[in-house]
């Protein structure tokens, strides 16, 4: 009885949803999904790996839940991996988490632009849209250092980073694939550029800067990497994503932040050109950037939620990372956006060549 | 050969110490995989079976535990045949043309494996081939044949041939003859082929890691990623599973073989 | 053996049965010309047309200082490994000869099971022991010596690399030696001969084989490695392939990893044709055994 009850309401939704998908698209709502919309379908998220893709696949157990959909999960993002798939017309990554670059850099070649009716943005906070991108969460890269091995005379800035005279000690640096525009604007700082003012030529002068901390530096592949780094106390300061930063605190580590000009990022979420069901990897994105989903992701990762009702409850452990506190805001270094989109090949280069022992 | 006490004292530390550097790193993923943390640093801290529990209710880890597993039989078949066929076809083969075959049939041993695997990658991206089980055990068989064919070929080299004849001037068709006297005098051969083919594949990374796609991952491919992205302590539980069933494989049909060995004549 | 062939290939000299080998072989060699050929053709054809035809990719890799430093430690990282294995595995080839059956199995067992243990797996054993608190620092530091860098160095990749290929170094060397004949030795002895001097002049270069031949599938080997130098080492220890790699995967840049990969390959080849004499020399002396 109950059942008919049920199936007789379903049909009656179904029609419903064909009747108005007829006439009118219906208005998405972050966070929600139909009831078993996607199933038998399979999605690929493809994101950095440990505690943060740990975080966001929690974030989506409900919409997995709920659509009936598969999800898989790949990494680390590379954009020449995406950029192959894309050219040889097979992609396999249905919604893409990159750093804040490629999808301004990329976009309409292998990052879709988006079409917002598709997707709830009324509550992303302002200013973070991009045409071929949503925020995926902020965070910050952090100077972490060694507290028994600087005790009283600790780091302060990144002058202090890059100063091996004053701070002996290993150095670690972010090496998983795209440069940091943010560590290369402070080591130009160093070198007396501008980084307002910066040109091409400028970034082989900030990545001599980088090159002379000598041979003793480590540059980790992933975050996972960074994080066994100071849990194991190889480097004595580390450019730390915050998330790995408290993880790595969490198992016990002896590192303290510094926060002054923490460099803000904004990570992405974005739809490769190619991918085998748009609609499907739209409601992957919309169901993401629901309140209930951004708390989940913070409460993991202590990444600040881009759901401006998202109200996480973090414990003490978590809460000293965040990034979105007034104090933190205010010690924040915005990389010059303008500068490294149109620059970010020729800096890839650069930078690669450096990873390359050179 | 006659040696000084001090010498013969000497060379048996020299030859533990090798023993040791080969076997004992192995063994410190043990410990490791009772950590109670999710973190790789040493020493592990407390204990917990969470990462066996991890291994068998991940999707993602017995996911690609099946693959490598299905992957590696359809591997360990098809090279074993292909292998034995050939060995057979180069031992009938003269001289000169076999052994250029043969060099030729090994180059799977000694072309370096990112040359090889950017090589294959390439083309399975034009083929569609990328994450697709065909594009696995293509790959894998290629460089499963060599071992299958050395080993064939090593028990077809101490094979009297004249046994295959006797068996033909005494009535037996080219079939017979093979399945009763050709084939339970290589199967030795052909069993080790078949178990190293199967390792090979199992074990097999670098190329695995080009045509891998979320949709198809093998075991040593997540556990690559596993290390490299997550510093979940799975991997040493995996680890410490392999070195056990390995052991206990390789032990016994030593022992085995020991045995038997020791029963004949 | 040859001498037997005419009688012993009843089969070879019936008229129609001369292709049946070739159509045995066949299908391994489809397969081989489809998944080794192709792609390697297509390697070299990329190297040479992408971006655009001719020998730029090639003029590029000579023309960096980064590469070059990377062939050349390539180079030098496979010799040291080689030496490194020559010399542990050596007197532990000798001992499995001078052992009896039971010491001898536990000893092919040392060498069998990590060599059965997957490659990644072992891999990570060395991240774990090697890392600035791992077990190796750890006991150097218990034991009143300061930490040592291991990860992340040359040394490091060194001796990760050396376990791992350290089997293809004993089992050639053990075939060989199995085959030498003691009595000789001991003849030498009792002709007056010190045990060192009979070891230099009897033993040692009726071993050499083995060396050779143990130690050219041990550098050829090193020489394309990547999974164990990418998990352990450095930017100061890159590697050939780690680079091969980067350029593919990490930068799309199909014609320089290939003309980088033809290099190696090329490389490969060379010390392949070189030391093949070598190693016909040995077979022939095995064959007259």
């Amino acid at each position: 009885m109950l059942k008919s009850k049920h199936l007789s309401l379903g049909a009656a939704l179904v029609l419903g949803v064909l009747a108005t998908a007829a006439f009118a698209q219906e208005k998405p709502v972050a966070g929600e999904v139909k009831e078993g919309s996607l199933k038998g379908k399979t999605l690929t998220l493809v994101s950095y790996g440990g505690i943060y893709q740990d975080g966001q696949a929690a974030a989506l157990k409900e919409f997995v839940e709920k659509s009936g959909a598969t999800l898989l999960n790949d990494g680390p993002t590379e954009i020449a991996k995406l950029q192959a798939q894309v050219e040889s017309g097979n992609v396999t990554w249905d919604v893409v988490d990159t750093d804040d670059l490629p999808p301004y850099v990329y976009c309409g070649k292998l990052f879709q632009k988006l079409d917002l009716t598709k997707l709830d943005i009324s509550k992303i906070p302002e200013g973070q849209v991009g045409e071929c991108s949503v925020p995926a969460m902020n965070y910050g890269v952090v100077l972490m250092y060694n507290t028994e091995k600087y005790k009283d005379n600790p780091p302060k800035s990144w002058a202090d980073f890059f100063d091996t005279q004053k701070f002996p000690g290993v150095r670690g640096i972010d090496g998983s694939g795209s440069p940091t525009g943010g560590l290369l604007e402070q080591a130009f700082k160093l070198a007396g550029g501008d980084p307002k003012a910066m040109t091409v030529a400028d970034i082989d002068k900030a990545i001599d800067v980088v090159r002379k901390l000598g041979p003793d530096t480590i540059f980790w592949k992933t975050g996972a990497e960074s994080q066994q780094l100071a849990e194991s106390g190889e480097a004595d300061m580390l450019m730390m994503w915050t998330g790995r930063a408290m993880t790595a605190v969490k198992n016990g580590a002896k590192y303290a932040p510094a926060w002054q000009d923490w460099l803000v990022v904004m990570d992405q979420m974005t739809i490769p050109v190619g991918v085998k069901d748009t609609d499907a990897s739209y409601a992957l994105l919309n169901a993401y950037l629901g309140k209930k989903s951004q708390e989940i992701l913070a409460e993991k990762t202590s990444y600040t939620p881009i759901n401006n009702d998202a109200q996480p409850k973090v414990d003490a452990s978590v809460a000293a990372f965040l990034t979105n506190t007034p104090d933190r805001q205010k010690q924040g270094y915005k990389q010059n956006f303008k500068f490294w989109v149109p620059n970010f090949a020729v800096a890839q280069e650069k930078w690669s060549a450096l990873m390359a022992g050179n | 050969m006659e040696m000084k006490p001090l010498t013969r004292v000497l060379l048996g530390l020299v030859c533990l110490l090798v023993a040791i550097w080969l076997v004992a790193p192995t063994l410190v993923v043990v410990p490791m995989s009772f950590n109670a943390n999710k973190s790789l640093a040493f020493p592990p801290q407390g204990f917990s079976w969470q990462w066996y529990q991890n291994f068998i209710t991940s999707p993602d880890w017995s996911a690609s535990f099946l693959n490598s597993l299905k992957v590696a039989c359809v591997v360990a078949v098809l090279a074993t045949v292909l292998g034995t066929l050939a060995a057979f076809g180069l031992d009938r083969m003269k001289a000169r043309p076999a052994n250029l075959l043969r060099m030729l049939m090994l180059t799977p041993m000694v072309v370096p494996g990112v040359v090889l695997a950017i090589g294959i990658y390439a083309v399975y991206l034009d083929t569609r081939l990328v994450g697709t089980l065909l594009g696995f055990v293509l790959a894998h068989t290629v460089l499963a044949l060599p071992f299958v064919l050395i080993a064939v070929s090593a028990s077809l080299e101490v094979f009297d041939r004249r046994l295959e004849t006797a068996a033909a001037s005494l009535g037996a068709g080219a079939l017979t003859t093979f399945r009763t006297v050709t084939l339970p005098l290589i199967l030795p051969g052909m069993l080790s082929g078949l178990l190293f083919a199967f390792a090979t594949s199992f074990d097999e990374i670098v190329v695995s890691l080009f045509i891998t796609n979320p949709y198809l991952k093998t075991l040593p491919v997540q556990i690559f990623a596993s290390i490299t992205r997550d510093a979940d302590p799975t991997v040493a539980a995996v680890g410490t599973i392999l070195l056990f069933a390995t052991t206990i494989l390789i032990g016994g049909g030593m022992l085995l073989l020991g045995r038997e060995r020791k029963g004949r004549p | 053996m040859s001498a037997l062939e005419p009688t012993s290939h009843p089969a070879a000299t019936r008229p129609g049965w001369a292709w049946r080998p070739f159509a045995l072989a066949l299908p391994a060699l489809v397969l081989l010309a489809a998944v080794i050929g192709y792609p390697l053709l297509t390697i070299v054809l990329r190297s040479l047309s992408e971006p655009q035809w001719g020998l730029q990719n090639y003029a590029w890799f000579f023309g960096a200082p980064v590469n070059l430093t990377v062939l050349q430690r390539t180079f030098t990282i496979s010799a040291w490994v080689t030496l490194v294995c020559v010399i542990a595995a050596y007197p532990y080839a000798y001992l499995m000869t001078a052992v009896g059956p039971r010491v001898r199995l536990l000893m092919i067992l040392c060498v069998l099971i990590p060599f059965w243990v997957s490659g990644v797996v072992r891999t990570l054993s060395w991240v774990i022991l090697l890392q600035d608190s791992g077990v190796i620092n750890s006991l150097l530091r218990s034991a009143g010596f300061g930490g040592v860098r291991l990860i992340r160095t040359q040394t490091g990749v060194v001796i990760g690399m050396a376990q791992v290929l350290l089997p293809f170094m004993i089992l050639p060397l053990y075939s060989v030696m199995k085959g030498i004949d003691l009595r000789l030795m001991r003849a030498a002895q009792s002709l007056g001969a010190r045990p060192s001097r009979a070891f230099f002049t009897v033993y040692l270069p009726l071993s050499l084989p083995g060396v050779y031949a143990g130690a050219i599938i041990v550098f050829i080997l090193a020489l394309g490695f990547y999974i164990t130098p990418a998990l352990l080492g450095g930017p100061r220890s890159t590697m050939l392939s780690t680079l091969v790699q980067t350029q593919v995967l990490s930068l799309l840049q199909w014609g320089r990893g290939g003309a980088m990969g033809v290099v190696l390959l090329a490389a490969t080849f060379l010390l392949l044709a070189l030391a093949a004499p070598v190693m016909r020399s040995k077979y022939r002396e095995g064959g007259r055994r």
